[in-house]
Order: C-alpha cells, then structure tokens, then sequence
C-alpha cells in the first residue's frame, strides 16, 4: 500500500499534511499508536522545511510518500530547498537544568528516538528524509474478506 | 486545541485538550501566559491537566518549557500531570519530565500543590 502528495513548503499546510497521513493509517488499519510517531516526525521534518527550506522569494516543494510493506512503514519528506541535513545536527542535551534548556534540535531527536531508521540523501537538487519503523497493524482481516 | 481554566482554592489548573502542534502552539501560549499571570503570585500553584491532550511536538513543548521557566521566576508551584502515553513518550524523550514536577493525574497535582508551596 502506497500513497503520495505534494504541498507548497508553507506552515498552512501542516494540516493537511497530517490528514493524508492519518487518513492512510486509517485506511491501513494502523492503530492510532502506530501512527502518532510518524505525526511527531512529518511536523519536524517538515516544519524544518518551512522555517530553513525556503530561500528567498521562492517556497520550497515538499512531496511526502507513504508505504506500507509487512509490518514496515515507511515516509519519505522530499524538498527541492538549499541542501541540509537534517541529521547532522548536534543532538540536544536533554540533562540540562530548566533554565539552560533549549527547544532547537529537539524535533530531530524526536525523529531518531522514534524510528527505526532514518536517512538522508541529497539527490541532484532534492533533500530526502527516509524513516520507517515497524507498526501493529489492529488486527488482521480474515482472508478473503474486505474490511467494512 | 481546547483550554480551560479552573481555580481550585490557591491553585490555577489548566485543562488541555486536542492537538498541541505548531500551528496550535502560538495561542496556546498566550493562554498559557495570561493563566500564569493571573496566577495569584508567589506561593500559588499552576497545574496543567494533559489527561486531553492528545499530541505534542517540539513546538509544543517549548511552550511548556517557557511556561515551567516563567512560573519559577514568578515564585510559582508548577507541574503537568495526567499525560497520556503518546505524550508521556516526548516528555521523557526529551528529559522534560526530569526538570518538571509531572504527577499520574488531576487529584495528586492538586494534592502535591497543597502540601508543598512554592
């Protein structure tokens, strides 16, 4: 099962970033666990996108795809921004005491606590994030049956 | 996102409720901020009830941490409590949960609020 979109790389589309993934998840019988840590790393991501992606004058592109193999999903977020790596950030010090505390990297963290795995390439003009990790589907329907 | 706020003898309790992501997160503070200055003062007590919220990213939580930052400086007793699963894992992930007072539910906050002022 695969799905795909593609959005201007503006905050006004969070929202409708974060139904095409839940819609998918419904669709693939996901419980709502299974999909909340993909909710958590699509918002970072792109959010990062949003706030660092964009050069002056132009919006990135943002195509996030979705596919669910076994017991495995997987979501790339692909950008046509200056090249970054998302990754390459310095982890947060999640020791600190309140008042030395910083939200930056946060988001990122977020996204290597909760995957199983992630992954950055640069191809040609496009930054693109790969994560997936292994979800519980709700319960399987019996062969030959159709859900509903 | 939902917010609502009680006043339980010397303590403000803020009740969240929905979706705390960034495009939530701006209001959500302000809200945050009027509570803590409508707090009461030195000695009062803010608990934010989390049993309805259901989603916090980074953006969220910075307005948490803003929130425990600003109520330490004004003297207030701050914690967070009923935090459901999904929630409870960004707390801990991001040690929130060690520079913060976070109790299983409503009635321990108010509890812990009582005996112990700021």
């Amino acid at each position: 099962m695969q799905s795909r979109t593609s959005v201007p790389g503006e905050a006004a589309q969070l929202a409708a970033l974060t139904r095409f993934l839940q819609d998918f998840c419904v669709t693939a019988e996901l419980p709502s666990a299974a999909a909340l840590p993909f909710e958590i790393a699509l918002e970072e991501i792109f959010m990062n996108v949003v706030m660092h992606g964009s050069p002056a004058g132009r919006l990135a592109r943002v195509d996030v795809s979705l596919a669910l193999c076994d017991d495995d999903l997987t979501m790339a977020v692909v950008d046509d921004g200056p090249a970054f790596d998302p990754l390459s950030l310095p982890a947060p010090d999640v020791n600190a005491p309140l008042d030395a505390r910083r939200v930056g990297g946060l988001g990122v963290y977020f996204v290597r606590q909760m995957m199983d795995a992630v992954s950055y390439t640069r191809e040609g003009p496009r930054n693109q994030l790969r994560m997936s990790k292994r979800v519980i589907r709700a319960k399987a329907a019996p062969a030959g049956t159709k859900p509903g | 996102m939902n917010l609502r706020i009680e006043k339980i003898a010397n303590v403000t309790l803020i009740v969240a409720q929905g979706r705390l992501d960034f495009s939530a997160a701006a209001s959500f503070q302000a809200q945050i901020e009027q509570a803590l200055a409508g707090a009461g003062g030195a000695g009062t007590a803010v608990v934010i009830d989390c049993e309805g919220l259901e989603y916090v990213s980074s953006a969220g939580l910075r307005v948490f941490l803003l929130a425990a930052r600003n109520a330490q400086r004004a003297g207030l007793n701050f914690s967070v409590c009923a935090l459901q699963n999904a929630v409870r894992e960004v707390f801990e992930l991001s040690g929130f949960s060690r520079v913060m007072a976070v109790h299983p539910d409503r009635a321990a906050a108010l509890t812990a609020a009582a005996q112990k002022p700021a």
